[in-house]
């Protein structure tokens, strides 16, 4: 029994006594002691669900093995995490997991989560053909939004994206239909995503273990050439300062998965910051300085418009003084661009004439 | 025809409101429509997805036009050896669709329009009969859930009261006080008749220690099983036993509030009960101040919509509470955590009506009604190829040979028996020997790799294709199964495939690992007794009739 | 913030004022929803019936503009009904006494006439705030961009500090910044009163801390603000330097704006694209963009943050910092030989009280929020939990003032403006990114779908919208989230610039523009 005037109780894992804390499940116990126990339908951002059962360990004294996820610790417990029986129910789950979708492998770009199944089905050594049978899940080809694809057919059923929505996002835009093994995930009314409470966030996408919910902009680069390289940063958008990671081949960013430890964020983003990063690359951008000359904005050196600005600059200060320069800051560049500014206000023209875009 | 506005506002106020909702619009409507879930959504405050997705998961509530009325054919095991499937097959064409075991196997062939019951033969649909009384045993053996059942005025309020009904509750409110009366459910050894077997006493024992407020008795009447129809019985002629079972247990864990959970199916139980209770409440008998005792307790009758595994206790909470209808994970469990999180007692109807009588005739004497060491009776729906199916309240420890043979009337046309089911599907087959040799009671059964469960037993005859049945079977357990733990999810759809021949490897040997393998990780890895008992049906073909399932996949492969 | 994001999942009650936060700050939203799972309970106040509003306990639908009377009144309920945290009132606040006697007169059935919000909602919402153990408040432009602004934030404080909810977990004064690096911007010293780390200009021991750090001589006289430089260009103002900024669409009264910069003898501007503004400069720096830039930000919640590069920029794209640098020594300017983001990011920590225990590597995880005053200082997730900046917090008094315009019979409709969750400001960096414009095709006019039959328009078809100082042209879109009298849209679609309509005023203090509240006359346009 939990006695409540204790911090830490212990238990035996795998032979060894090790400490818990009241309220732990056996799933954080072992991770915390880097059992790797498996699972599918985890996400330690949501509530426990013990639907995938490949996290079951076994509990002497319990009948049957249980759902690591969702049993709590209790002093005194002896569990095993490993055992030869538990592998190979573990291996037949699997393979029947394996068995319902249409195929396994999935790219990366999919999702930062989207590895998972092929990474336990390798592990396992589950992609064996045993347990064919009907496919399940309907995919959602004519649901022509651009951010998201809904391959059902590589779904699982493991209600991590219908519970990321709701646990999560708050949103409750995705739920099931039917049952049993005519499970569906889906909107209300089965609609398409714009027609639903779906506000693109892309935590589905992102928490969804087989690539059946993906990041189908990404995945426009999929043959680009080059390694995907993850660089973490601050998302550009809003002052929530969501960590992101830009993903890359080589100079082309080609997609963005949020920071699961980002602590602003703790792996939410919201379809700006999920999806709208492309302006960075776009043919838009402007490459060369530009000076305007006899009324056109012509291209030139580094120098030559360094050169005209500053003479802009000093033939008003001779005219006019130096308060007669302003400068303007943004709210959007980081904070080197507006401290050199500020200075170059302050201790290059000796005066305070500065300002940012916040009053507007 | 009522307004929107209206069936919101008489609903929303109440206990338990979704499933009162949703019946009334898919009656008003026939269907549920998109308007009456966006209306229901935004009153309950429940996600539309979410809401959409609890809908779909019912069989009954459609959202396809006239779906209420739709004339739905049972094809449960015994109404598929009464040629139900033909009989659907010829009427599809008039939108005739099929429904799951809908509980009256005693009187097959059922089939649903609107909130109407028929009885469907090749030629003819007529309202379906009485529910039948139980027939006495021969013996003369004492009874006591149904000693007073054969009452033909045992229905209403005053024919009941006339034979000894609330004497029961008056004796425990007003004399015996809440623990005395708990001590004597305690010790008569009553244990859950649902099928689980927990000790009833304990339970309330442990509702009555919880903290929270206020606590609830549900009373599980959500008969799903396939083959078992005992608890349609009591509700239809002894209603009131149900209820004052209901006051006692609710009194014993110090509830106030009591949920009846019906299945959809049984649209006559449900008017009967609902003027039971209100019988009930204009006697004083539900309400404030029960007989003077000062103790006050109500009762909502909720009607399920559809789906199996709302008999599984956490699954019917959730039910009632308007959530999607998955088996939570436990524990905690529903004495500490039960409707909104609150302590609540789930009990099976006939656990509820052997409440009064022990507390009249006292534990000792419940007791010694079971054979040898077993406490106590229960009731078993007995049906399929057997000359007087119906329901039958045995001693604990009675062969099952002599329910058979002595009680029952023997196989009919002089055939031999083959096999027979113990808990409705979910104990999987027990073959002629071992049915013969089995004793009713949960040691003896479980012994010979099956359980007694609800008490469902269906029997069949030499003639019978047991691969066949084993197959409705298994697709009956992937059709309820809910579709939230893997194993069984997908366990039960490939069983299916595999009996049926249309998926698998094929070789026998090889099918044969494949079905043990899928049998063994749904044993011991499914989050609820559904995923868990399937796989009895494949493992008791694999002992009993290995020949006939060889030839099977032979076949199926050539 | 006065407290941190997390604390958003705290509060028993949210008071959410003049902050559309779903769609403007989406993921702190998820905060809040998370916190009424968890039970906290959500008061709103907002003239249009948002997403938050939808899933108030308690939504109050004040008219635009009449945030003062409503949080008057609370005030007013608060005190009449012995709500006030005395101890703390008495510990770490001033001015309690006048204002009682100010408080009086504002019954909730007074601003009820005013905001048209039932009395009854007034008393509870006070309630409600006024007896929670921990309460907080967000806010965002709602409150802030009316001529009223600074009196809507005191308004603010004064419900906070009467009640004690502010220096505590789950409590606080929470703006939502709307800008990745906005509140950065003012941290650093981008600001015509403020040196880095908020250091008045004006006070001459900080004039001789840059003198010495910098070399240089600096003024003690504090610069004019934009708005105010703005109105003189081509009059006192003859060159600007603007460093990513799209002022003539995001700034109200387009025309004038336009107008500013175009008198202008020289106008250099920093940018990634060739925006509205750019267009008009005398010379175009093509800047290194998000993803190309190493450096730092700082978020809403004072959390310091790193920006990293991932690829490098198109052509001859630099670093701002670079940029204003070769700027700086080409015009003789000393101590502009960083090279790199970290050597100007050491700097300003080293300048920067509330900096003054971080630097560039000690940033890395982006764990502290500022200020972190020393070396061995873990952050300050939660202000105030002591005293205040000035030692007691001040109980203001504070008078309802009608907006810079009212409604007229040539302008008889309230035009209030806002975000979307899909664009971004003037769509420079949304308006490019593939996929947006599925979701956002174009700019609509939300309006009451009565107001849209009693007006003669039609849903989906353009209609005229006019102010007093132009005139765009925008599709009608019939919703019933916006009251009827009030209509709404954003600003983001340089095809529908409403900015020219806007610009009516400014808040006397912060100079903050009234974008909230802009009186319209709406016209059919017939088919062409």
């Amino acid at each position: 029994m939990i006695d409540k005037t204790k911090n830490t109780y212990e238990l035996t894992l795998d032979g060894e006594v090790v400490a818990f804390s009241h309220g732990e499940s056996l799933f954080e116990i072992s991770e915390r002691h880097k059992k790797e126990v498996p699972t599918l339908c985890y996400d330690k951002r949501l509530d426990a669900f013990g639907g995938c059962r490949m996290c079951m360990v076994e509990v002497e004294g319990f009948r049957n093995p249980v759902a690591s996820c969702t049993t709590k610790a209790s002093p005194g417990m002896v569990v095993h995490t490993h055992t030869a029986k538990l592998e190979k129910d573990r291996k037949t789950l699997l393979e029947l997991v394996v068995s319902e979708n249409r195929q396994v492998e999935t790219p990366e770009l999919s999702g930062f989560a989207s590895q998972e199944l092929t990474q336990l089905a390798n592990r396992y050594d589950a992609i064996t053909g045993r347990f064919a049978g009907a496919k399940s899940g309907t995919s959602r080809t004519e649901d022509l939004n651009p951010f998201i694809l809904r391959d059902y057919d590589q779904c699982i059923s493991c209600y991590r994206c219908v519970r990321v929505c709701a646990e999560r996002e708050g949103d409750y835009a995705i739920n099931v239909m039917n049952r049993g093994f005519a499970t569906q995930i889906t909107t209300e009314f089965n609609s398409d995503l714009r027609e639903s409470e779906c506000t693109f966030c892309g935590q589905c996408v992102q928490t969804c273990p087989t690539g059946a919910l993906a990041d189908k902009k990404a995945l426009r680069d999929r043959k680009t050439v080059g390694d995907i390289k993850k660089t973490r940063t601050i998302c550009t958008y809003c002052g929530v300062g969501c960590s992101v990671d830009i993903m890359s081949k080589e100079d082309k960013i080609v997609g963005i998965q949020p920071a699961m430890d980002g602590p602003a964020n703790l792996g939410a983003l919201c379809v700006k910051g999920q999806f709208a990063y492309d302006f960075v690359q776009h043919d838009d951008r402007l490459t060369t300085p530009l000076v305007r000359k006899n009324g056109k904005l012509e291209p030139v050196s580094w120098t030559e418009a360094i050169d005209v600005a500053a003479k802009g600059f000093e033939k008003v200060s001779r005219d006019h003084g130096n308060e007669a320069i302003y400068a303007i800051a943004s709210g959007r560049a980081p904070h080197e661009a507006s401290y050199a500014l500020q200075k170059l206000m302050r201790a290059g023209w000796g005066l305070n004439q500065i300002d940012n875009c916040s009053r507007a | 025809m009522e307004s929107t506005e209206k069936i919101i506002e008489e609903w929303r106020t109440q206990p338990a409101p979704l499933l009162g909702m949703l019946h009334a619009f898919h009656e008003r409507d026939l269907k549920i429509t998109e308007e009456a879930i966006l209306a229901i959504a935004k009153a309950l405050r429940i996600p539309k997805a979410e809401l959409f997705g609890t809908v779909t998961f019912y069989d009954h509530l459609s959202m396809e036009s006239g779906s209420h009325d739709d004339l739905r054919i049972c094809t449960g095991p015994i109404c598929s050896l009464k040629g139900s499937q033909e009989i659907l097959k010829a009427m599809q064409g008039d939108g005739a669709r099929s429904m799951p075991c809908s509980g009256r196997c005693d009187v097959p062939i059922p089939a649903l329009r609107g909130n109407r019951t028929y009885q469907i033969a090749p030629d003819a649909i007529v309202p379906t009969p009485e529910t039948p009384r139980p027939i006495p045993n021969p013996g003369g053996l004492e009874e006591c859930v149904f000693a007073e059942i054969r009452d033909p005025d045992r229905k209403s309020l005053a024919g009941y009261q006339a034979s000894g009904g609330y004497l029961a509750a008056e004796k425990a409110l007003n004399d015996l006080g809440r623990e005395r009366t708990l001590a004597e459910v305690k010790a008569s050894g009553l244990a859950g008749r649902g099928g689980a077997g927990f000790p009833t006493g304990e339970k309330w024992q442990a509702v009555a220690d919880a903290q929270g407020s206020p606590k609830y008795v549900v009373c599980n009447a959500d008969e799903g099983e396939p083959g078992c129809f005992k608890d349609r019985t009591l509700l239809d002629h002894d209603p009131h036993l149900v209820i004052e079972g209901m006051i006692l247990a609710a009194f014993c864990c110090g509830a106030s509030e009591g949920f009846i959970y019906l299945r959809y199916e049984y649209p006559e139980t449900l008017k009967t009960l609902g003027q039971a209770l209100q019988e009930a409440r204009d006697a004083g008998l539900l309400g404030k101040d029960i007989l003077g005792s000062g103790y006050e307790f109500q009762i909502h009758l909720r009607r399920g919509a559809g789906a199996y595994i709302c008999g599984e206790e956490t699954s019917l909470l959730n039910s009632l509470e308007g959530k999607h209808p998955f088996p939570r994970n436990r524990p905690p469990y529903p004495v500490t955590h039960g409707f909104n999180d609150l302590p609540t007692a789930v009990n099976n109807v006939e656990t509820l009506a052997s409440v009064p009588w022990i507390v009249m005739n006292g534990a000792a004497r419940y007791a010694a009604l079971g054979l040898g060491d077993h406490k106590g009776t229960k009731l078993i729906s007995l049906s399929g190829d057997i000359e007087k199916p119906g329901n039958y309240e045995v001693p604990l420890g009675l062969p099952l040979k002599t329910l058979i043979e002595e009680w029952a009337g023997g196989i009919p046309g002089g055939k031999k028996l083959q096999a027979v089911t113990m808990a409705g599907l979910s104990g999987g087959f027990l073959g002629a020997e071992d049915a013969y040799a089995v004793t009713l009671d949960e040691p003896s059964v479980r012994a010979k790799g099956s359980f007694l469960g609800a008490g469902g037993i269906m029997i069949f005859d030499e003639t019978r294709d047991m691969v066949d049945l084993g197959r409705q079977a298994m697709a009956f357990f992937a059709h309820e199964s809910c579709g939230k733990c893997f194993p069984c999810r997908i366990g039960t759809q490939r069983l299916t495939e595999r009996l049926a021949g249309s998926a698998g490897p094929d070789t026998f040997a090889a099918w044969r690992e494949e079905v043990e393998d899928m049998g063994q990780v749904m044993k011991s890895s499914s989050a609820c007794g559904l995923g868990m008992a399937a796989p009895l049906i494949t493992e008791s073909l694999l002992r009993l009739f290995p020949d006939d399932l060889a030839s099977t996949i032979k076949k199926a492969n050539s | 913030m006065s407290n941190p994001l997390e604390d958003m999942e705290k509060p028993d009650v949210y008071f959410c004022i003049g902050t559309n936060m779903t769609e403007c700050h989406p993921v702190a939203a998820t905060r809040i929803k998370r916190g009424l799972a968890n039970g906290g309970r959500l008061i709103v106040a907002d003239p249009r019936k948002i997403q938050l509003a939808e899933i108030a306990d308690l939504y109050l639908p004040l008219k635009v503009g009449t945030d003062v009377a409503l949080l008057l009144a609370m005030a007013h309920v608060i005190d009449r009904d012995g709500l006030v945290n005395e101890e703390f009132v008495a510990e770490r606040t001033e001015g309690i006494q006048e204002l009682r006697q100010h408080l009086k007169e504002f019954t909730p059935s007074w601003a009820s006439a005013i905001c048209q919000v039932p009395a009854e909602d007034i008393e509870k919402a006070a309630h409600w705030y006024g007896e929670a153990e921990k309460a907080a408040i967000y806010y965002t432009l709602g409150i802030t961009e009316h001529i009223c602004g600074v009196d809507n934030v005191q308004s603010l404080s004064n419900l906070a500090l009467l009640t004690g909810h502010i220096g505590k977990e789950g409590t606080g004064i929470n703006p939502m910044r709307g800008q990745n690096n906005i509140q950065g911007a003012g941290d650093v010293g981008a600001l015509p009163n403020n040196y880095p780390g908020f250091q008045p200009v004006d006070d001459p021991k900080n004039q001789a801390k840059f003198e010495a750090a910098w070399g240089t001589p600096v003024s003690l006289e504090r610069g004019i603000t934009k708005v105010t430089a703005l109105d003189q260009c081509g009059d006192r103002i003859r060159a600007m330097i603007i460093g990513g900024e799209n002022t003539v669409v995001t700034d109200p009264d387009r025309d004038h704006c336009e107008h500013a910069l175009k008198s202008l003898d020289h106008l250099v501007v920093i940018d990634l694209f060739m925006t509205e503004t750019a267009v008009l400069a005398d010379v175009v720096l093509p800047a290194s963009s998000w993803g190309e830039t190493d450096g730092v930000c700082t978020n809403t919640e004072r959390r310091v943050q790193r920006l990293r590069a991932a690829v490098p920029p198109p052509g001859d794209a630099k670093p701002d910092w670079w940029i204003i640098s070769e700027l700086g020594k080409r015009l003789g300017f000393s101590g502009f030989d960083y090279e790199s983001a970290k050597d100007v990011f050491n700097e300003l920590c080293s300048l920067s009280p509330i900096y003054a225990g971080l630097d560039w590597d000690r940033i890395d995880q982006g764990e502290y929020q500022w200020p972190v005053p020393n070396k061995e200082h873990t952050g300050t997730p939660i202000l105030h939990i002591d005293e205040f900046p000035s030692g007691k917090g001040k109980l203001k008094i504070v008078n309802l003032r009608d907006p810079a315009e009212v409604i007229s019979e040539s302008y008889p409709v309230w035009l209030t403006t806002g975000r979307r969750l899909e664009s971004y400001h003037s769509r420079t960096q949304t308006g490019r990114s593939f996929g947006i414009d599925y979701l956002l095709p174009q700019e609509t006019l939300e309006i009451h779908p009565d107001d849209v039959e009693k007006w003669g328009l039609t849903d989906g078809k353009l209609c005229r919208m006019t102010s007093a100082r132009g005139s765009v042209e925008i599709v009608v879109e019939a919703n019933k989230r916006s009251p009827r009298g009030t209509v709404f849209c954003s600003f983001s679609f340089n095809e529908t610039p409403v900015n020219i309509l806007t610009g009516s005023g400014y808040d006397p203090i912060t100079q903050t523009a009234e974008l909230k509240v802009c009186p319209v006359r709406l016209e059919i346009i017939e088919e062409r």
